[in-house]
């Protein structure tokens, strides 16, 4: 139940596993501990989850304090249907090594983009964010 | 707190609880020192050592007994840990300590335990384990049960104690007792209840959270139950005996001597269960540190409106309604309740206050105008014969009533003028409300300075409130004209007559001042003098004659008080009742001028001619003479009235010429030729010169 009605509020959520994403692009899966007017956040047990394709693998980090204005967006997991999913957990280091495959495939990729614009003329400006999400 | 205090505070906690549960082996002083240091190394063996949580090899080879020791002689095993640094694989040597596992060695740490009293230690409930490197968030905060540190590795670690019991392998360790025991406890009470998935340790299947990742323990974990890090943080949650029976689950050490465990008369080797006893927990804890508690916060220095701090009643109930519910579930949580009801409560109200609003009609129109027409449907529906539906939750704003307590102006006696002090309520204060000091005063008593500020503040407050009116007609007057109606119109009218009279009366005998002059407290105020000014044009005929004539009569004090220059801001509506006066009046209103000053010999008419507002004011009144003298139109004058004329002229225009001129507002253009018809040549082409001479830049008016 909501003490403010109409309003959004993260005091439901306090105490409950939650996977928060990133501006930066990490996914960070932890028990919300606490939280403050600003959104900052107080994971518990927090666990970096990298995912590349259908595999994942998970960094375990401790506690995390995350200042509200890096958050994407969160959400409550289900802690019953956690396990259900096509994803496959493997070891950090392989999806790390997977990861950074991925990383210089999309480098490369945007490197050949670039490459080709810059051909005809075309300039990609910068992004004006450092978004990564 | 720093690491070392930390540290001494473990260190005096597990003594104490081997103590404890050492009883009847009589463990000597040393002992405890031992055990202090042991667990300590212990955990930061753990820490340190990137110690495979569900390898029971590990953790059996921390608890290889040294075939030299004694296994029971803790001093030994610690004691023989002095030189090896912490990192290396969590002790090798040695005795297993019936207390704990593993028991890495900490370079040379001086036992110095003891000097921490036992009550110490167990007053706070924070203190379960420290790890010397990075301080418990625990530790340092009392409120918080869990002291789960750093990675979860850590925690992992601990857990290698709590875990094997259900493992595969039930090579267990001393430490694992304790959690049968706890075990026991929670499996007890709580069977009747699921705990919570990730807390559920007892059942092998569940995957609790954080999966641990890792190539080296995946394979390893396989089905084996993931206990989640927290089992030792159970121990400070779960209020135990301090006999606690040996658990069903009789952990039997990898190298089978269980005995060393049991040693001397432990019932159960458990660094910390004994303690839990004097653990509070959660709520019944010691005040929050501040590093993070809100009550620390620099905002906390920001005072709440009064009706702001105390919470809503509803939401205080939904709030704690939802919180022991919260609670109950959570009771298997040791790590729940990071933030108190307290701190729940002081977020929702900072909250609350952005929500504040005078007119949330205006200010949250959406969200009213959405439950309006919710309440309204409900209400529909509810009548078309539906039962009562529950009313849908509606947030309930702080409706904020308008303020009107202002804190005082501060002001320091003998101070030239007022602190400037502005809170979030009033950033910018009127600074002008505060009279300056004058110097004049100086002489005054303090009381009669006092008393000379008060007026002057109870003047300004009807200034203020008073504009307020004339804002109001000014409106009406607007208004008027676009009315259709005509009895609307005439509604208006009265109205608007009425709010008029209602403010000359104020002006004309201020409340609270009553002995003053008429009009005159607020016309000496320069925002008094802007007021009647827009209240001129909506008076009678007759009292804005009679303002005209106090303002002649005293138009001396007017121009030496008026220090701001604010005079001429009346001269155009003045201008437009002199533009109406008869001539008869007109003379009367002169004579005001002519007349000379009580105090000096000096005639009005002398200091009018060096005050912009005087001179103007006088240009004026005698070009509408000369207006109506020319117009052919029949005057009514009275005896004398044509003489007194003449005088005046005669008197201003030696007046003028004499004197050097201050350039007036508006310079009538009728003036020369009224001057033509009464004086000399001579005369007039120097007054003209004069008169042109001040008015280079002034506009001439035709009359």
């Amino acid at each position: 139940m909501n003490y403010m009605p109409g309003t959004a509020s993260l005091i439901e959520d306090i105490d409950k596993k939650h996977l928060v994403l990133l501006r930066d692009g990490r996914t960070l899966i932890g028990f919300l501990r606490s939280i403050d007017q600003f959104a900052n956040l107080v994971l518990h047990e927090t666990v970096e989850r990298i995912h590349v394709g259908k595999k994942y693998g998970d960094i375990p980090r401790g506690i995390f304090i995350i200042r509200g204005e890096n958050v994407v967006l969160l959400g409550e997991i289900d802690l019953e249907k956690e396990s259900d999913t096509v994803l496959q957990p493997v070891s950090i280091e392989e999806i790390l090594e997977d990861q950074r495959c991925q990383q210089q495939a999309k480098q490369e990729a945007e490197r050949m983009k670039l490459q080709v614009l810059k051909e005809r003329g075309l300039f990609v400006p910068r992004a004006d964010t450092l978004d990564e999400y | 707190m720093s690491d070392s205090e930390q540290q001494q505070e473990s260190e005096a906690f597990s003594p104490t609880t081997r103590c404890q549960g050492d009883r009847e082996s009589g463990s000597e002083a040393e002992d405890d020192g031992g055990m202090e240091e042991c667990t300590l190394l212990q955990e930061m063996g753990e820490e340190d050592e990137d110690i495979d949580l569900y390898n029971e090899e590990t953790f059996g080879l921390d608890l290889e007994v040294r075939p030299d020791e004694d296994p029971s002689d803790i001093l030994v095993f610690c004691g023989d840990e002095s030189p090896g640094p912490p990192s290396p694989p969590p002790c090798t040597p040695n005795t297993p300590a019936p207390l704990t596992q593993v028991l890495p060695v900490l370079n040379g740490r001086p036992r110095e335990k003891r000097t921490l009293r036992r009550g110490e230690v167990f007053e706070d409930p924070a203190i379960m384990r420290t790890v010397k490197s990075r301080p418990s968030l625990k530790s340092l905060d009392s409120a918080i049960v869990d002291s789960g540190i750093g990675s979860p590795c850590d925690s992992l670690d601990l857990d290698t104690w709590m875990l094997s019991p259900f493992g595969p392998s039930q090579t267990s360790v001393g430490p694992m007792l304790q959690d049968q025991a706890i075990v026991t406890v929670i499996d007890s009470q709580d069977l009747a209840r699921t705990p919570p998935a990730p807390l559920d340790f007892l059942s092998p299947l569940r995957r609790p959270f954080p999966m641990t990742g890792g190539g080296k323990r995946g394979g390893q974990r396989g089905q084996q139950p993931l206990m989640r890090p927290l089992g030792q943080r159970y121990l400070s949650q779960i209020p135990m005996s301090p006999l606690l029976t040996r658990s069903p689950v009789c952990p039997r050490p990898p190298f089978g001597s269980p005995q060393h465990y049991m040693q001397p008369g432990m019932t159960v080797p458990q660094p910390f269960t004994p303690k839990m006893l004097q653990l509070r927990f959660g709520a019944r804890s010691p005040s929050p540190s501040p590093f993070y508690s809100p009550s620390a916060n620099p905002m906390q220095q920001f005072r709440f409106p009064g009706h702001v701090t105390q919470l809503h009643p509803q939401h205080r109930r939904l709030l704690s309604h939802r919180h022991q519910r919260s609670h109950r579930g959570e009771n298997l949580d040791p790590n729940g309740q990071l933030m108190s009801m307290k701190e729940k409560e002081w977020i929702i109200k900072l909250q609350m206050i952005q929500l504040q609003s005078e007119n949330p009609h205006l200010d949250d129109y959406y969200y009213q105008e959405y439950y309006r027409r919710l309440e309204a449907k409900m209400a529909e529906e509810e009548m078309l014969g539906e039962r009562g539906k529950r009313e849908p939750p509606k947030l309930t704003t702080p409706y904020v009533t308008k303020t009107e307590s202002y804190t005082p102006v501060v002001h320091i006696e003998g101070s030239l003028g007022q602190v400037a002090v502005s809170t979030c309520f009033s950033p910018r204060r009127a600074i002008d409300a505060v009279h300056a000091h004058l110097p004049e005063e100086s002489h005054f008593s303090e009381q009669e300075q006092k008393d000379a500020r008060q007026q002057r503040l109870t003047v300004l407050h009807n200034i203020e409130k008073l504009f307020m009116v004339l804002l109001e007609v000014e409106e009406g007057e607007k208004r008027k004209r676009s009315m259709f109606s005509e009895e609307e119109q005439v509604r208006l009218e009265e109205k608007i007559s009425r709010r008029v009279k209602q403010i000359y009366r104020q002006l004309q005998h201020p409340p609270n001042l009553e002995d003053s002059e008429e009009f005159l407290p607020c016309l000496l105020v320069s925002k008094g003098k802007r007021l009647m000014a827009r209240l001129l044009p909506f008076l009678s005929e007759s009292d804005a004659q009679h303002v005209l004539k106090v303002v002649t009569d005293h138009l001396p004090a007017l121009m030496n008080r008026d220090t701001d220059e604010a005079l001429p801001v009346m001269y155009p509506s003045l201008s437009t009742v002199i533009g109406e006066l008869s001539f008869n009046q007109l003379i009367g209103v002169l004579k005001g001028f002519t007349s000379t000053l009580p105090d000096s010999k000096e005639m009005c008419l002398t200091i009018a001619c060096q005050n912009k507002f005087g001179i103007s004011l006088l240009y004026a009144l005698l070009s509408q003479g000369e207006r109506l003298l020319s117009s052919n139109s029949p005057m009514e004058a009275g005896i004398g009235d044509y003489e007194t004329w003449t005088e005046t002229v005669f008197l201003v225009a030696r007046r003028l010429s004499r004197s050097s001129l201050v350039e007036p507002l508006l310079l009538p253009s009728n003036l020369i030729s009224l001057f033509c018809r009464y004086l000399d040549k001579h005369t007039v082409h120097q007054l003209e010169d004069s008169m042109e001479r001040s008015t280079a830049s002034c506009p001439a008016v035709p009359s």
